[in-house]
């Protein structure tokens, strides 16, 4: 039921992604209002079959490919929602909703029906440690896109050769209203994430977590982010540089979060 | 549904003869009721603006409304009559529809076109000339006009100096609520800038002026403070947008002093305007970081785009006014025609029970056959009265041939 579910909610996501692409391609917005009505259909959908999935698994589903790209999905699309219901900026939809699809798209290949997870993933830890780092990683998406929006906006603003993208845009002041406090919801998240995972490794003697390359990059990517808010407090960096420190910082987020673990202790690699 | 529209625009006529037949608001009502008691007018309104004055009237042709402007103000007929142009049925529908929409204004897409026309129309009903077919078509066109301007673009983007830099001061800063402006120099452009953004939200005004009581009268029209013209670097970091058009000669803000403008304010951005020629900031303020810099040419070129932007809009107005035309003109149509067909009957049975009574005495003294003939000789006569009247006029008419044609398909007569 709830594959049925994550497919049907893949097919509504579709519809934004070629909302996304009309916009790109045919320069016009008047998709958006049918897309946004599927992806909040499809967002429900996708809700449902989390919950499906966990109860008949019996945890939190969150260990295997198929959970974790599903779970990273929905939040995207939850956070989307909650950003554009604060500051309606319909832009915003073009960055995220391919993602949103590509990453429920993703969950849909690594189909595997619940297996029976090891000990070490049976830790209520697991419960605090993944949804921080999520939720943390959301935010600095939603922190990502509207620096993307910045960046271009800002690009349009200097040249003075406005172009159609320009109309489309949100304002700079908009834009980095937005970029920072996503990151301000961002870095607690991801700070409170690596402490929880720390703990938990530390709870669970004998793994050398350190060796981890998941554990190491989000070390650099949680240094970048605090380098970011630093500037942002202390030396009243805004608009382009702040942007492209937020964009540096979530290529960071990216390899974190696709970093499988070559490095042998395997405590990162997706269960399956 | 038979509508015709005589006027003058614009584009047909220079504002000398626009002038001499325009009808000022006071004037209107009593103008409508002259037209309106002229043969065979039944709805008229009159909309009258400084680009255009027309006349659309239900019922008539376009030549009695001519004589009717003439007459009205006084003119010989030859010497408006090149300006004027006038249109028939589907061309005055479409004609109406365009005005509106504001795709024949002097600037397409200008949004006070639709107030205008609302505005005429409003003072017809008032004085009680317009009917069915008028409150149709006008309402059609508002509907039209609403829908020009929310599916395509052509009233989107600014086209003048000013409402450029306002929308570019928006995309910068989102709502200008809470916004400091600062004018340099009060040139009537600059006053005419700040004007604009004044009344986009920007909540106080600083001005610095040379001479210092020039200041002082211009933040009075702005209820702002002014600025000792020696003092106003001290003051230019309390500004989100500055607007300089002094006549000095060279630069009077440098790079440097831009870096430093922006590093008082901790990185908020400042947008500069300089309309001034020559320019009175220096260009590369625009190479430093959150400084947004438009010289007039810039501005100009926004307005550029702008316009050629609007231009394809309206190439996507001009297809909905195509099919809005289209589906008027069947709605009308199919309108008319129960009501006419109801009233044919009614007035033909009329007729028949008229000839029954007047020959009723008849009917007792002669023979039924005989009866009969008469009455059947005596209705087809009645009923063929007019037809006959008005073909007889359609002899001497240009129009004449159309009239002929309608008849022969009407009784079935074939050409010999």
């Amino acid at each position: 039921m709830y594959v049925v579910l994550l497919r049907l909610a893949l097919g509504l996501y579709s519809v934004g992604l070629l909302h996304s692409v009309l916009t790109v391609l045919n320069k016009k917005h008047m998709f958006f209002r049918p897309a946004l009505g599927a992806v909040i259909a499809g967002f429900v959908c996708h809700v449902l079959s989390i919950v499906l999935r966990g109860m008949e698994a019996q945890y939190l589903p969150i260990t295997q490919r198929y959970e974790a790209f599903s779970f990273y999905g929905a939040l995207v699309a939850a956070g989307f929602l909650i950003a554009y219901a604060k500051y309606r900026i319909s832009p915003l939809s073009v960055f995220v909703f391919p993602l949103i699809f590509v990453m429920t798209f993703i969950a849909n290949l690594f189909y595997n029906p619940p297996p029976p997870i090891p000990g070490i993933l049976r830790s209520n830890w697991i419960y605090i440690h993944i949804p921080l780092v999520f939720l943390g990683f959301t935010a600095l998406f939603i922190a990502f896109t509207a620096a993307v929006m910045y960046l271009l906006q800002e690009r349009e603003l200097k040249s003075k050769h406005p172009t159609i993208f320009h109309d489309r845009l949100p304002s700079l002041e908009l834009s980095d209203d937005l970029a920072y406090k996503s990151l301000a919801i961002g870095f607690p998240l991801i700070t409170l994430g690596i402490i929880s995972g720390a703990l938990w490794a530390q709870a669970v003697a004998g793994l050398s977590w350190a060796k981890d390359i998941k554990v190491l990059l989000s070390f650099f990517t949680w240094f970048v982010y605090l380098l970011l808010i630093h500037y942002r407090l202390i030396a009243g960096w805004r608009g382009k540089k702040a942007a492209y420190l937020a964009i540096v910082g979530f290529i960071g987020v990216l390899l974190t979060f696709l970093a499988a673990s070559p490095l042998g202790s395997g405590f990162h690699s997706f269960y399956q | 549904m038979q509508l015709a529209i005589v006027g003058l625009s614009h584009k047909t006529a220079p504002v000398e003869v626009r002038e001499k037949l325009a009808f000022n608001d006071d004037a209107l009502r009593a103008a409508l009721i002259t037209l309106i008691k002229k043969e065979n007018i039944t709805e008229a309104m009159i909309l009258s603006t400084c680009n255009r004055v027309e006349v659309v009237a239900e019922g008539s042709d376009d030549r009695l409304i001519q004589d009717f402007l003439c007459e009205y103000h006084q003119i010989p007929k030859d010497t408006v009559a090149k300006h004027l142009y006038s249109f028939r049925n589907t061309e005055a529908i479409r004609h109406v529809f365009r005005v509106t929409s504001s795709l024949d204004s002097m600037m397409i897409g200008e949004p006070q076109i639709l107030g205008q026309v609302k505005e005429a129309y409003r003072i017809a009903s008032d004085a009680g000339t317009v009917g069915m077919h008028l409150s149709a078509l006008m309402n059609r066109a508002f509907a039209v006009a609403k829908k020009v301007r929310s599916e395509t673009g052509i009233s989107k983007s600014a086209v003048s100096i000013s409402y450029a830099a306002v929308e570019l001061a928006k995309k910068i800063f989102g709502t200008l609520n809470g916004k400091t402006v600062m004018i340099i120099g009060a040139s009537k452009m600059g006053e005419l800038a700040a004007k604009h953004l004044k009344s986009a939200g920007v909540s106080s005004v600083l001005v610095t002026n040379r001479t210092f009581e020039r200041a002082v009268e211009l933040a009075k029209v702005f209820e702002g403070a002014a600025v000792p013209f020696e003092h106003f670097t001290d003051h230019i970091d309390r500004a989100d947008i500055v607007i300089s058009s002094t006549g000095a000669p060279h630069f009077i803000i440098t790079k440097p002093m831009g870096e430093e403008v922006i590093h008082r304010r901790k990185n908020k951005p400042v947008f500069f305007i300089d309309i001034a020629v020559p320019r009175d900031i220096d260009p590369t303020v625009n190479q430093i970081d959150n400084a947004f810099l438009y010289d007039i040419d810039d501005l100009q070129q926004v307005v550029d785009a702008n316009l050629k932007e609007r231009m394809s809009e309206a190439n996507r107005a001009e297809e909905i006014i195509d099919h809005e035309v289209q589906a008027f003109c069947t709605r009308m149509q199919s309108r008319e025609v129960v009501p006419t067909i109801v009233q044919l009957k009614d007035s033909l049975e009329k007729l028949r029970r008229d000839e029954i009574e007047r020959h009723r005495k008849l009917l007792k003294d002669l023979p039924p056959e005989q009866a009969i003939d008469q009455i059947t000789t005596s209705l087809i006569n009645k009923i063929l009265h007019q037809p006959i009247a008005e073909l007889k006029a359609a002899a001497h008419d240009p129009q004449g041939p159309d009239i002929v044609e309608i008849v022969r398909k009407l009784f079935n007569v074939k050409p010999q």
